[in-house]
């Protein structure tokens, strides 16, 4: 009986396993032996094994791009903290069915792919944007101003994009946030202030995590956002992956680029899940 | 004091709310605008739109878009749910670690994803097209699908089935006739995830169509990168913009349907 029921979960389970292991997990060992250089010109496996990519990599420019990349992720985070956390929790008090329509707007802009959200802030920003049409038909300015291809717009469009990721799991860790607790607080006579700092921000905290590394983990390798809003100086890893794969042809290298930026994703990830393991709660 | 405190809250939310919806709003507004320039209005008009429908090549990237999120849909929709059986229903050795596994595609930065499907594609000597495509857009939607149904059947109450089964239907009967109508809100909903997932997508795309090969994404990202905002982008873009939101007021009122 056991052993057919074993089959059985073997049987319905294989065909995604399979196209799995083809299609995700095969793929990426094929960069691995890329990146090590086991691959040839021609597309031949070749005897050989080479650390001279990944070496490349710490002699080139790329842990720059890297450093840039997880510093501007690190100021999305941060930036989409700070607009988030106010606004789940003007929602986490309101009355259910003012509840339901807020939260609602929240989730809307999640159904709109990040290259439409991109393009409709260029047709804010662009030098034809409504910003600059704006300005100089009112006086205010003489010639167009440069609000793209700048860091400043990619960190806009990465808020912008990401936003969302970041409310929703706080919205969800205070909603469960007992408020006779915050009374209690309260009526023992500490401040508002106080009562934040020594009773909601600790137990909101699995949410400040959730969210962070939500919206940490996918903008240190976002594509579009600095591809469409940012000039050659905002550039990320993504776009420098991009250019070497696409642009350059430089499948070695640009292998190398990758793995190092897999293992920085799931280190990171891994680090989240260790801490969930541990006993802080995820709230997603 | 504390009024004071939830009116600067209130008006502080309300301006991340018009962050979050102004930029589309225009976008929407200037692709009605009768001038050639995006920001200057001139007045209320379709011709965009209809110059838009007039493009052969347009018609061709939608068309593309379409069946290819539909392949995906089906494959991912009859794929999740298999897994989906296992993961909620079975233990057994590795469990952990197909778990793990399934969340992979979630997880992974989607342009390291992209390129390691292309040298696949090169390394194997698959011509790039429209399959190609596809077959990398069911490798992340599975997982997508599987976490929407495996959310509703974990919910399934048992009794039915074995109530189906006391009553003499084997295990293929009872699923067809009992377990599949029940959770089959939770079903669509993860193959219309899976269908807006593929549909959306750009990066995976540009990856793995070769040069022949567009779909609605492909195409938007082109005009965007070539020439900048122009206002038949807009009314694309708007286009996309509202297929996206039907499909997901369609998930969200089948999953509602269930809960």
């Amino acid at each position: 009986m056991r052993k057919s029921l074993q089959n059985r979960a073997g049987l319905l389970a294989s065909p995604t396993v399979i196209y799995l292991a083809i299609f995700f997990f095969a793929p990426f060992a094929i960069v691995l032996l890329y990146s090590f250089g086991m691959i040839d010109l021609l597309r031949q496996l070749r005897p050989v094994f080479t650390l001279e990519y990944y070496i490349e990599f710490f002699n080139s420019v790329v842990p720059g791009v890297f450093a840039r990349s997880i510093l501007m992720a690190f100021a999305t985070t941060v930036a989409c903290l700070a607009l988030g956390y106010p606004m789940a929790y003007y929602i986490a008090v309101k009355s259910v069915r003012r509840k339901e329509t807020l939260l609602l707007l929240v989730i809307i802009p999640f159904w709109v792919s990040f290259l439409l959200r991109t393009y409709a802030l260029m047709t804010i920003l662009d030098v034809n944007g409504v910003l600059n049409v704006t300005l100089s038909s009112l006086g205010l300015i003489s010639k167009p101003l440069n609000l793209m291809y700048n860091p400043q717009a990619v960190l806009l469009g990465m808020i912008y994009n990401y936003l969302p990721f970041m409310i929703l799991p706080l919205y969800a860790s205070m909603e469960k946030l007992d408020k006779s607790l915050l009374e209690a607080s309260g009526s023992l006579g500490a401040g508002p202030l106080r009562s934040f700092v020594h009773v909601t921000l600790p137990l909101t905290k699995s949410g400040i995590g959730a969210g962070s590394i939500l919206v940490f983990v996918p903008s240190v390798g976002e594509f579009i956002i600095p591809q469409l809003l940012g000039g050659t100086e905002s550039f990320m890893v993504g776009n420098l992956i991009w250019t070497l794969f696409l642009k350059a042809r430089n499948l070695w290298f640009g292998s190398a680029v990758s793995i190092i930026l897999i293992a920085l994703v799931i280190f990171m990830v891994g680090i989240y899940m260790k801490r969930i393991s541990k006993g802080e709660e995820m709230t997603i | 004091m504390k009024k004071i405190g939830n009116k600067i809250l209130a008006g502080y939310s309300l301006l991340v709310y018009a962050f979050l919806y102004v930029p589309i709003i225009i976008m929407v507004i200037f692709s009605f605008n009768d001038s050639r320039l995006l920001a200057v209005w001139r007045g209320f008009s379709f011709k965009w739109y209809e110059s838009l429908f007039a493009d052969p090549t347009v018609w061709v990237a939608f068309y593309n878009s379409i069946w290819v999120a539909a392949l995906t849909s089906g494959v991912s929709m009859i794929l999740g749910t298999m897994t989906a059986f296992v993961m909620v229903r079975y233990s057994f050795r590795g469990k952990a670690l197909l778990d793990s596994a399934l969340y992979f595609p979630v997880v992974i930065p989607e342009i390291t994803e992209a390129l390691s499907l292309l040298l696949f594609y090169v390394f194997t000597g698959i011509p790039l097209g429209a399959l190609t495509v596809a077959i990398g857009h069911i490798a992340f939607a599975i997982s997508f699908a599987l976490i929407v149904i495996r959310a509703r059947l974990v919910g399934f109450d048992r009794s039915v089935e074995e109530a189906a089964k006391s009553l003499g239907a084997n295990e293929l009967r009872t699923f067809f006739h009992v377990t599949l109508p029940i959770i089959l809100p939770g079903v669509i909903a993860g193959g219309l995830l899976a269908f807006t997932v593929s549909y959306d997508d750009f990066v995976k795309t540009a990856f793995t169509a070769g040069p022949g090969f567009q779909t609605l994404p492909l195409r938007i990202y082109a005009m965007a990168s070539r020439g900048g905002v122009s206002p038949q982008l807009n009314a694309l873009a708007t286009v996309t913009l509202v297929i996206s939101l039907m499909l997901a007021v369609v998930r969200l009122r089948l999953s509602k349907s269930q809960a």
